[in-house]
């Protein structure tokens, strides 16, 4: 974990490890978890093996539809699974725009661990490739150094827009 | 997902240096002339002048001059809308994991 450019986030789930990562890793399941209401995931292909291809379609309201390509690049039976969005299935990189309206580059660490009276404890690690994608998230408060800096302009910006 | 990223761009620029975040915080509480917002800092006239055309350029701050006293003050346009997008990221992660956890609570019951 690097400081610098990484956000955490910690659950303790209350369901044994097996079904956390059933949950995690089927993409029948994953289809009813994926994306918001109203917004569904008709499709979801997930091949856990390195270099496999993690596919998901999201469909919404006034013709949404949008279709990700990630790369699955460990998967460890529950226990661990990484992804990134950077490629897609063999390896193969995914094409950024400048005005970010297909996704930016993050690599994505979900590692699942017994947490006793059959519950699970579950970590997602996110990666970012630069100072603006990592403040980006890290202004959300996850950081406590310039995070906390950006929540204090968030509130700001929050005041500000009440007055105006 | 994003249609004013060269704004952000530019604003997430200006953030990345101390002085600068140092600067905004103190307009945050109200305008200031650039005297004032240099007394706190151990750096020269010149060096606040570069932070400050920094943070013009990046849409954060405006500055007008009256006189002899230039006074700056924050653009509350332009913080909200790196808001907006911060705000859109983190619902993002953390409403899909509830929803995660709420799935994997929905399947745990229906296999007891």
């Amino acid at each position: 974990m690097n400081d610098e450019l990484d956000l955490r986030i910690e659950r303790t789930l209350d369901a044994p490890r097996d079904l956390v990562w059933k949950a995690w890793t089927d993409p029948e399941h994953i289809k009813r978890w994926w994306s918001p209401r109203p917004y569904e995931t008709p499709e979801c292909e997930i091949e856990l093996k390195p270099g496999g291809k993690f596919f998901t379609r999201m469909t919404g309201p006034e013709g949404f539809d949008y279709s990700g390509t990630a790369c699955i690049l460990e998967a460890v039976p529950g226990e661990r699974i990484v992804w990134s969005s950077t490629m897609k299935g063999g390896y193969r990189p995914n094409e950024f725009t400048d005005d970010g309206c297909n996704g930016f580059p993050f690599t994505a660490i979900h590692s699942f661990q017994d947490a006793g009276g059959g519950k699970t404890r579950y970590t997602a690690t996110v990666m970012h490739a630069n100072a603006k994608d990592r403040d980006a998230h890290a202004a959300m408060g996850f950081d406590d150094g310039w995070g906390t800096c950006a929540d204090q302009l968030a509130e700001v910006a929050r005041t500000l827009a009440a007055e105006a | 997902m994003l249609n004013d990223s060269p704004t952000l761009d530019r604003a997430f620029a200006a953030l990345a240096d101390p002085v600068r975040r140092g600067m905004l915080a103190r307009l945050s509480s109200g305008p200031a002339s650039v005297s004032e917002l240099a007394r706190p800092l151990p750096i020269s006239l010149p060096a606040v002048l570069q932070h400050l055309k920094a943070l013009e350029a990046s849409g954060l701050v405006s500055s007008e001059k009256k006189g002899r006293v230039r006074t700056v003050r924050v653009e509350p346009e332009a913080l909200a809308s790196a808001e907006t997008w911060l705000s859109r990221r983190r619902e993002e992660w953390e409403s899909r994991i509830d929803r995660f956890e709420a799935h994997v609570q929905a399947i745990k019951e229906e296999q007891t």
